[in-house]
This record gives structure tokens, sequence and C-alpha cells, in this order.
């Protein structure tokens, strides 16, 4: 048993921490406090830096080196990810793009495709975003029902999209789309289209943070064409597995390294309000401590995990309902102890200085939704890991 | 980074593992918490002396191998919820080992060999499990007070007790003093409540007992955390198990949601309490910086976290839950003494909160 870093893995991290010291300019929460933005301009603010960090050798760097990875280790990833959150750095704008896509260009894409697609993925000149979940398929996702009819040599795409994040901004979607309308697997097709085209509509969708980050995709007969096929016809189940293993690698610090920020941002503003040395203020405070640390604890463990060669399995579960169901413990106790300063908006000068609480309050209703909810996890965790059988 | 145990602390884990199952397993184990009146096997404990367990905690130049082999082995104890002094015992060997003094040499090998019970006899009040100022005295060699839930009080051959002037190493005499039971719901663990009117050695003086007595509770905690995770492991165990088993509208009850996501939750519990324990473990043995600090994160976990586990247990056990016969109450039960004594949860919030700066 040894849970340190490296001498080595240690001076990575001193270099990627003075990295971000010269190279970010001000942290997020204070970017999108800024009144001379607006949706659209915060993009260009993520796109400025996510070529930063391309320059400075930063994007893919687990990927094989042709292909700008630099054979980063998963601990060296995750010890980058997590001086990003710990920074506050902002979120790249092609993140599906480079957590997603390119992994599954790598391992099933074509020479030509990945030639194509990755160099514009990792420059963000075409920014990509994720066509899976249909309005009646989400949890189930093999249920989709997007069908895609040969027109010649290509095929054409009729259906509905949804949940779709980062769509508004996307120049490119990555679709699932049925070949075969009876084959529950086998006939699910991934491609690879552009969204500007005839036959392809996307809708922002406002959510309750009353921002519009997902969309909603109608195909109505847009082109999908055949050399942008990833893996073979029937294969799109596949391709969508492998890469949603690559979902949850990598961030396993990072979570815990950003509550740690906001556990800070909490403890200053009871420190302001007086009320830190209550005893019931500090029993909540405590447990909120006590509960991140442990998250990164399990981080640890994950990490040593995967260092050691062992695939992911069921921890990628426990991670997920972890984080999730903990941000939403965090931000309501915050609201709670914080007093309604903490419900401002952000925009708002006498809102909290550092932390956006009302929203982070309510984006954290997301996380136990997406990429898998918190119930589809706890199916996982006892079918797979605890074995017990399904009716 | 590598989270898995080195060979010889693996293997130490392995057949402590053998040695329970065939010595100690729980129906064993709850013959003995109903029928002996000490309380726990004195055979047991003597065999675990001679191999060598009692002083485990020490470090390995003291003979020992230190807080992760000692977290591994409490750990297979909670499995089988092992009624008897080991912690206790274990911490009075460390705190024994640190002192020059003759008496606590002379005890320490005896201790250490299982051959004698030494136990700290610290908290004097009713309503919590946490010692604060202690008004025992030690005047003119003599130890004169009160004191509350001493572990096994009233089997010990002797007692290190906490004194307005420090700790008081006191042979267990024939006369001036007088032990009452103080029986719990915790099946494996017995406390007394001691009046002492007896000779005794001065080991330390207060300010001294101050830094030994951190030692020994972070140390505490550690191993009643590593406790409270082989609890829940085991009761998480034997209620999957026991879903798998039942039947229900024709099918095991294991198939019905409901269940699977409490069990969902009771692995996501126990298996946060192992990264959290043995990252404390850890640290205890080569971060001693943050030793206190993740020492203290552990037990605050670890306590509500196993109470959950096993109260869900109870629950998912249905009727025979509730009942004297089944298992899930006697690790329910177990789980409310570790919480509330080696340091409450409260009182390791508060450590958590110091340690940051709070």
């Amino acid at each position: 048993m040894d849970l340190r870093f490296t001498p080595e893995q240690e001076k990575f991290r001193a270099e990627v921490r003075a990295w971000l010291g010269a190279n970010l300019e001000r942290p997020w929460s204070q970017e999108v406090r800024d009144p001379k933005h607006d949706a659209s301009s915060l993009v260009e603010v993520r796109r400025a830096w996510q070529k930063k960090l391309l320059a400075a050798g930063f994007l893919g760097m687990g990927w094989p080196r042709e292909w700008g990875g630099r054979g980063a280790t998963a601990i060296e990833e995750a010890i980058f990810t997590e001086e990003l959150y710990r920074a506050d750095a902002p979120q790249v704008p092609n993140f599906l793009g480079i957590s997603l896509l390119c992994p599954a260009l790598i391992h099933h894409g074509t020479e030509e495709q990945r030639r194509r697609f990755i160099p514009k993925i990792l420059d963000c000149s075409e920014i990509w975003c994720q066509g899976f979940s249909e309005p009646g398929s989400g949890s189930d996702l093999a249920s989709l029902r997007a069908r895609a009819e040969p027109d010649g040599e290509h095929f054409r795409i009729y259906g509905q999209k949804v949940w779709t994040t980062f769509g508004p901004w996307a120049d490119w979607i990555f679709v699932l789309a049925r070949t075969d309308m009876e084959d529950r697997y086998g006939g699910i097709t991934f491609f690879l289209m552009p969204i500007a085209q005839k036959g392809v509509e996307m809708r922002g969708i406002r959510q309750i943070t009353g921002e519009s980050e997902f969309g909603e995709v109608f195909f109505d007969g847009g082109l999908a064409r055949r050399e942008h096929i990833v893996g073979k016809i029937g294969e799109g189940w596949k391709v969508a597995m492998t890469l949603l293993g690559y979902e949850r690698g990598g961030s396993t610090l990072a979570y815990p390294a950003e509550y740690d920020r906001y556990l800070g941002g909490l403890a200053d503003g009871l420190r302001e309000n007086g009320t830190l040395a209550r005893a019931d203020v500090r029993e909540k405070l405590a447990r909120l401590v006590v509960e991140n640390e442990v998250m990164r604890g399990n981080g640890m463990r994950n990490l040593a995990n995967i260092a050691s060669g062992n695939a992911p399995g069921a921890e990628s579960s426990i991670e997920k309902i972890f984080w999730s169901e903990y941000a939403k413990r965090l931000t309501d106790t915050a609201l709670d102890l914080l007093g309604p300063q903490a419900q401002l908006r952000d925009t708002q000068p006498q809102a909290r200085p550092d932390v956006n609480w009302a929203y982070e309050f309510l984006w954290s209703r997301a996380g136990t939704i997406y990429s898998g909810s918190s119930e589809i996890q706890r199916n996982i965790i006892a079918k797979r890991v605890l074995r017990m059988p399904t009716k | 980074m590598q989270f898995a145990l080195d060979e010889d602390r693996a293997l130490l884990a392995r057949s402590t593992r053998e040695l329970l199952e065939k010595e100690a397993p729980l129906a064993t184990n709850r013959q003995i918490m109903e029928s002996e009146p000490s309380g726990y096997s004195k055979a047991l404990f003597r065999q675990l002396g001679e191999l060598g367990y009692p002083s485990l905690l020490l470090s390995e130049d003291e003979g020992g191998l230190g807080p992760i082999a000692f977290a591994a082995v409490l750990q297979e104890m909670g499995r089988v919820a092992l009624p008897g002094p080991f912690l206790d015992l274990a911490l009075a060997i460390k705190l024994l080992a640190g002192s020059s003094e003759d008496a606590a040499k002379k005890w320490l090998a005896r201790a250490s060999a299982g051959e004698a019970l030494v136990v700290l006899a610290r908290g004097e009040s009713l309503a919590s499990g946490d010692p604060s100022a202690a008004s025992a005295r030690f005047t003119n060699g003599r130890v004169q007070g009160l004191k509350r839930f001493v572990p096994f009080g009233a089997e010990a051959d002797a007692w290190i007790v906490e004194t307005s002037s420090g700790l008081a190493l006191v042979e267990r005499p024939t006369s001036g003093w007088n032990a009452k039971a103080l029986p719990t719901i915790d099946h494996a663990q017995r406390f007394a409540e001691l009046v002492l009117d007896t000779p005794g050695v001065l080991l330390c003086d207060a300010a001294a007992a101050r830094g030994v007595l951190d030692d020994v509770d972070r140390l505490g905690a550690l191993g009643a955390s590593a406790l409270l995770l082989g609890l829940s492991e085991r009761a998480l165990e034997i209620t999957v198990a026991y879903t798998m088993e039942r039947q229900a509208f024709g099918v095991p009850i294991a198939s019905f949601q409901a269940l699977q996501h409490r069990a969902a939750d009771m692995l996501l519990q126990t298996e946060s309490t192992r990264a959290a324990v043995y990252r404390a473990a850890f640290a205890a043995e080569h971060q001693p910086e943050q030793a206190a600090y993740l020492i203290a994160v552990a037990k605050a976990w670890a306590g509500p976290a196993a109470r959950l586990v096993c109260g869900e247990a109870v629950q998912m056990h249905g009727g025979v839950g509730f009942t004297w016969e089944y298992d899930p109450h006697v690790y329910l039960k177990r789980v409310k003494t570790l919480e509330q004594f080696y340091g409450s949860t409260r009182a390791q919030l508060d450590r958590v909160l110091h340690a940051r700066g709070w």
C-alpha cells in the first residue's frame, strides 16, 4: 500500500500549477459574473482557453503521441484535471469531442476519419455534441428509434435527439441511429454529421438555470455520409459503449478539489456572517468536509487501482452517485446556512464574491440525472457487484 | 500509488480471517456473549497473545507491525463481532510501551503476551463517551475517584487511570475498589463503573499525559473505524445472502429493486469506509502531518456509515431481523458502542474543523 504521489508526479503537479498561475487570467466564477459577457462570448473565452491548453500540450495527454498525446499516465491525467478544478479554470467547449469522440475515433475510426476530425476537435474549430438520448430513450438508450434510411451509398436520418449538451454551439454531432429497426443492439450505427445542413434543426432548451446549455435536434432527412460512419454498419452500440467507458475516467480527484474550494467559500461566508462558531452550523460544515474528504479517498483508491492495471468497474458507479448526490447536499446546506445572499444571481454586486451558489444549487439537480441517473447507477451496483438477480 | 496491502500484511489479514473463522465464528461468539461471565474468551485472547497480536500496533522497531496491519486485523475482528477487549488492550500496550517506569515495563510484558489485561480508565460522565478533564485524583501514591464506562474494567488486571495529576497505573488490588457493571446494548463489549481508593504509580504528569493520550486517542479512533469497516462489510454480506434465499411472490426478494437500491447504498457506504480507513491508516504510518485529520475523517464517516448499513441489515431481514435469533442486531448494537466511544462522531467532527482552521 502506498497512497503517496511519486516525486515525479509531484513535480508534474507543480509544473501544472505554475502553468495555470501564469496562463489562467481569472477564475471561471469571476468570468461569468462580468457584465460584459453573454452566453456566446463566454463560449469564446472557453474556446481561447482550449487553444491555450492545446498549445501547451495538455489536451488528450493519455492518447498515442501520433494524435497529440504525450503518453501520460492515468495518475498524471487525474492530477492535471484536479489542478484545473482547483484553479477554477473554464471547461473547454469541445469536452465531448475530446473525451468521447476522439477515443472512439482512435479505437474504431478509419485513418481518414482521424486525420479529418481530430485536429479540428483539438483546435476547437469544430465543436461537437452528442446525439444519443431521445425523448423516449434515456436510461434505456438501446430502445432508441431515430432511423437511418439508405440514400444511394449514404444515409438520411429521421427522428429526434434531446438533452444535447452544448448543442446550441456545436458544428457537428455524433449520432446513434437505426439501420435496422428490429435488432436491438446490432441495428444501431454510429454516424458523424454536420449540423448546418437541410434536414437538421437544433433548438436550445431553456434549463432551470435559465440558460440553454443543452438543446434538442430534429432530423428530417439530414445527410449522413457513408465515409462518416464510425465502425461498421450495425456496430454503433459497441462503439458507443467504448466511448462511454471513457466518460468517467480522469476526473476522479477533480470533484473533491472543486468542492473543497466551495467549502472554503462556505467557511469564509460563515465567518463573515458571524455564524461559524455556532454548534449547529459547525456540525453541518464538518459533515460536508468529512464527506468530501471521503470522496477524495475513494478517488485515490480508484486511481491507485487504475494505476495498478485494474480496469475500473463498479467504482465509477459509486463515484458518480457520491459526487452528484454530495453536490446537492453541499449546495442545499450552503444556501441554508448562508441565507438569501447565496440566492442572489452571480452578476449582482451583493452576491457572495467567490462561489456562484445559486447557480451551483440549481446545476446540482442535473448531476443525479445525466450520464446514468442515480437510480441506474444503483441498478448497476446491485447487479454487477452484489450479483442480485433480475426478476 | 497502490491501495492493496503489501504481501506481509495481506498474509496477516488472510491468516487472521482463517483463525477467527475457525476459533471465533459469530455463532461461537454469540454463545460467549450470552454465557461467559467475563464476556469474552480468555483462551482465545491467550492464543492471540502467543501469536503476537496484542502488540501489533507498536512500530516495527518495537516488535509490532504498525497501524496498517493493525487496521487489517481489526477489520477481521469486526467481521465476526469478536467480543472482548482487543482494541482496549492494544491501546494500553501502546501507552505502556512509551513509558520508562518499571511498573509499565512489567505490565507491558505480561499484556503483550496475552497473560494480563490492562485497560485505560478515563471517562467519568454518563452523558458522554468522550473523557473530559479528570476529577479523579492522585495524591500520596493513591488513586481516588470514580471512573465510568471502563472497558472490561471489572475483568482487568490493571488499569491506567487518568487523574488530574496525570496517568496512574493501578494494579487490581484485593480491596479498596469496587466495580459495578454498566451493561450497554452491545453484547461484545462490557463496561464497568469503578470506584477506586487504591495505591498506584504515576506514569506521567498531566502535561505529558495530554500528548500520550492524543496519540492513543488517534489510534483508538483508527482501530474503531477498522472494526466498523468489518462490521459493515459482513452485515452487507449476510444481508445480500439472506435476500437471495428468502422468497416472496415466488421470487427471491433480492430481485426487488427497492431492496437492490438499499443494498447498493450499503455497498457505497462500506466501500467508502474502506477507502477512508486505509487512507487514515496509511497516514498514521507514513504521513504523520496528515494523520490526525484523516483519522478524524475516517471515524466521523465510519460510525454513521456503519449505523446506516447495519440498520438496513435489520430492515432488509424483515421480521426475523427484529428477532434475537438472527444476527443483524448484534452488528447494529456493536456499531452503536464504537460510534460513541474511541472519539465520538461529534468529537471527531470538531477535530476535522479544527484541523482545517475553521
